[in-house]
């Protein structure tokens, strides 16, 4: 229980610590109310981007899975974090939106057996299994599976990371030591059964609505696999 | 204690954005950038100028010319290198990937797009891959133009077809390594693709793009076709057919479904789109190159509109304004007007009514500008196209970039470099590198630039 509770309070502790040096910042929509009425799901098309990379990965177990294992033909929704990182518009942000989507989707049994989160580290060295558990753990009695993973080594990762064009750099003092932090842009893949990446979110578009709303699309009879079927009337 | 653990991660949450959501300011802007990209708050190492080839000048190649701008680098005020792209393709916009890393500068002519790296090496730009089958892959989209980011992918607006080469055309969406993904058509009388006509007029046409995320809102504005942009100045102005193919419309979309909404009637070439900062602003600002007018386009009780919000110069003279640039506070609007040659600065402190504030000559036919995010600096060029420049000969045919210093409300000169007497080309649209986006130091030992997170 004491690992759930650090799981849920850790997204506000990490957050609030770090507040006061983002003060020229503008705090990301996924934090709040989405502030417009989205688009009803299928009644639009989710445009077809290239086929999602796969590679191996470790999951909190220490289990070798490749992703297209853990894509299992469910519409999974993947990010890529540390655990680590302090940027209230980036990993934390994504792990709430996470969080909010698992807590609003495991009320219909139905649609959260199709959907499956993966949180993939691009900090190996520090997020080991072992750092994992502690989310994982906090996430394992819901209906939506949220699987928290990470990788063997930089080599193994790299591939990955160029396929989703993930791009990290690692940051570092005026005497050239490691400062711990590792800027990136934050990306969300939204990737279909077929292992089709169909939407592609950052900070400015990441909403639990509107995520929800895509994969509701996807699976929307009004639509082929998220391709509008026939043209509404108006 | 399920119900406990909820309750006390509520708590902590709306503690955290009691904390968190204080009033937040902006600091000027790159000006056009898409929200949420990485910005450069402090002074930038270099300027990238997208520049057309001109006949008897140089390589007479288009090309992509790197300048040196930070005032610690011992280059500073001077051409560093440029990449040549192998001909000439009427070089217009360009506009930077999410992550910044890559540049895609768009051509009108032949619509190829030379992506560049610019991360790799941010003072020697490498071109790194070249699409050449736009027209195809988009199914017949002609004049690529702006290429905004969006999350992982570009939207690149067009500005022509090849049907009958005029303006109806499309927005057309790749990957960010460069694979098209869709074309979304500009409403048009014969089909308005679900769209509402607000007004008397749903011509197709295309220009600009750019994007309210946190409204859902893309907005589109409208020029003419490849048969106008492509012909000399003085022909067309003459032609009185030619003259009445040019856009009138701004369209705003559905940012998330890719949706036209509403057609706005916005009589007289609408160009370049900027749009508010503030998080409550939900507005942006065009400008009219024929009637010379600026527009607010804006949400008013949940529902999008248009209006005249002031008069760029004396229209009966056709100033002909081009760019445009909104300061990050929102409070001004730089205007470009390429027929005087003067930059002409209006108090936008209230939206619904433009007032001009300050004017200075750059010089003739002056296009585009770019200003620093802290508004310190402020970068003009010449030329707007390769048919329409003032053609008095490479010569006599001024082609600058100039940089100025902005102080207390007034232009102090800093350095020009001359693009005809140093055998560039015809100088266009203008982009911000530095160091440390990528997390890299100058090597000659220079300050690095100062980025927002």
């Amino acid at each position: 229980m004491f690992k759930k509770i650090l799981f849920i309070c850790l997204l506000p502790l990490v957050a609030s610590a770090q507040e006061t040096i983002y003060d020229s910042f503008v705090l990301a929509p996924g934090w709040t109310k989405l502030s417009f009425i989205p688009p009803e799901s299928g009644t639009y098309t989710l445009p077809t981007y290239p086929k999602a990379t796969n590679g191996n990965v470790i999951n909190h177990k220490s289990e070798v899975k490749s992703l297209y294992q853990l894509y299992d033909n469910k519409i999974t929704l993947l990010n890529f974090m540390y655990t680590t990182c302090t940027d209230i518009n980036g990993c934390p942000l994504a792990t709430a939106v996470f969080h909010k989507i698992q807590q609003k989707v495991s009320k219909d049994p139905v649609l959260s057996k199709k959907i499956r989160l993966l949180s993939l580290s691009f900090d190996p060295k520090n997020d080991t299994p072992d750092v994992l558990k502690l989310y994982a753990t906090g996430t394992d009695k819901q209906l939506v599976d949220w699987q928290f993973l990470t990788s063997s080594s930089p080599e193994l990762l790299d591939p990955i990371l160029r396929g989703y064009q993930q791009r990290i750099v690692k940051e570092y003092d005026e005497n050239g030591n490691y400062i711990g932090s590792i800027s990136h842009i934050l990306r969300v893949f939204l990737i279909d059964q077929e292992k089709n990446v169909r939407n592609i979110y950052s900070v400015s578009f990441l909403h639990p609505d509107l995520l929800i709303n895509d994969i509701k699309t996807l699976l929307d009879p009004k639509t082929k696999n998220g391709t509008v079927i026939a043209r509404s009337a108006n | 204690m399920k119900k406990l653990i909820s309750t006390l991660y509520g708590m902590l949450m709306s503690a955290f954005l009691a904390v968190a959501l204080v009033p937040t300011q902006a600091f000027s802007d790159e000006t056009c950038m898409s929200p949420y990209m990485a910005k450069i708050v402090g002074q930038e190492d270099y300027v990238y100028v997208w520049t057309l080839g001109q006949v008897g000048v140089g390589d007479e190649q288009d090309k992509l010319v790197t300048i040196a701008v930070n005032p610690n680098s011992p280059h500073y005020g001077n051409v560093i290198g440029h990449v040549s792209v192998g001909g000439r393709n009427e070089a217009h916009h360009s506009g930077f990937t999410d992550d910044r890393h890559y540049l895609w500068a768009a051509t009108l002519d032949t619509s190829k797009i030379f992506i560049f790296d610019v991360h790799t090496n941010p003072n020697k730009p490498k071109l790194h891959k070249v699409i050449t089958n736009f027209v195809k892959a988009s199914g017949g989209i002609v004049g690529p133009h702006t290429t905004y980011a969006l999350p992982g992918r570009m939207m690149i607006s067009g500005l022509s077809n090849n049907q009958d080469f005029g303006g109806r055309t499309a927005l057309v969406e790749y990957t960010n390594d460069g694979t098209y993904v869709a074309t979304y058509h500009m409403p048009h009388d014969e089909n308005l693709y679900g769209a509402t006509k607000t007004g008397q007029i749903a011509d197709g046409y295309g220009y600009d793009v750019r994007a309210l995320p946190r409204r859902n809102v893309m907005i589109t504005s409208s020029f003419t076709g490849w048969n106008n942009y492509m012909m000399n100045l003085g022909k067309l102005m003459g032609d009185s057919d030619a003259m009445k193919r040019f856009g009138n419309t701004v369209v705003v979309w559905d940012l998330h479904s890719r949706k036209p909404k509403k057609v706005f009637d916005v009589p007289g070439a609408p160009l370049e789109i900027r749009c508010a900062w503030g998080s409550q602003n939900n507005y942006c600002f065009t400008t009219t190159a024929l009637t010379s007018q600026i527009w607010l386009i804006y949400e008013k009780d949940g529902e999008w509109q248009t209006e005249s919000v002031g008069t760029i110069g004396d229209p009966a003279k056709i100033p002909l304004p081009v760019d445009i640039s909104i300061t990050a506070d929102d409070k001004h609007l730089w205007v470009n007007t390429w027929n005087d040659g003067m930059t002409r600065v209006f108090d936008i402190s209230d939206p619904h009514n433009a007032k001009e504030v300050y004017t200075k000559v750059i010089g003739d036919q002056v296009n585009m500008l770019s200003q620093s995010w802290d508004g310190k600096r402020v970068y003009f060029t010449s030329s707007l196209l390769a048919n329409w420049d003032k053609a008095d000969g490479p010569e006599k045919m001024p082609q600058f970039f100039k940089a100025y210093d902005y102080k207390d409300g007034e232009l102090q000169f800093k350095f020009a470099i001359d693009f005809a007497t140093e055998k560039l080309g015809m100088p266009h649209q203008m982009r911000f590198g530095a160091y440390s986006l990528y997390a890299k130091s100058p090597k000659d030992g220079a300050k690095v630039a100062e980025l927002s997170k």
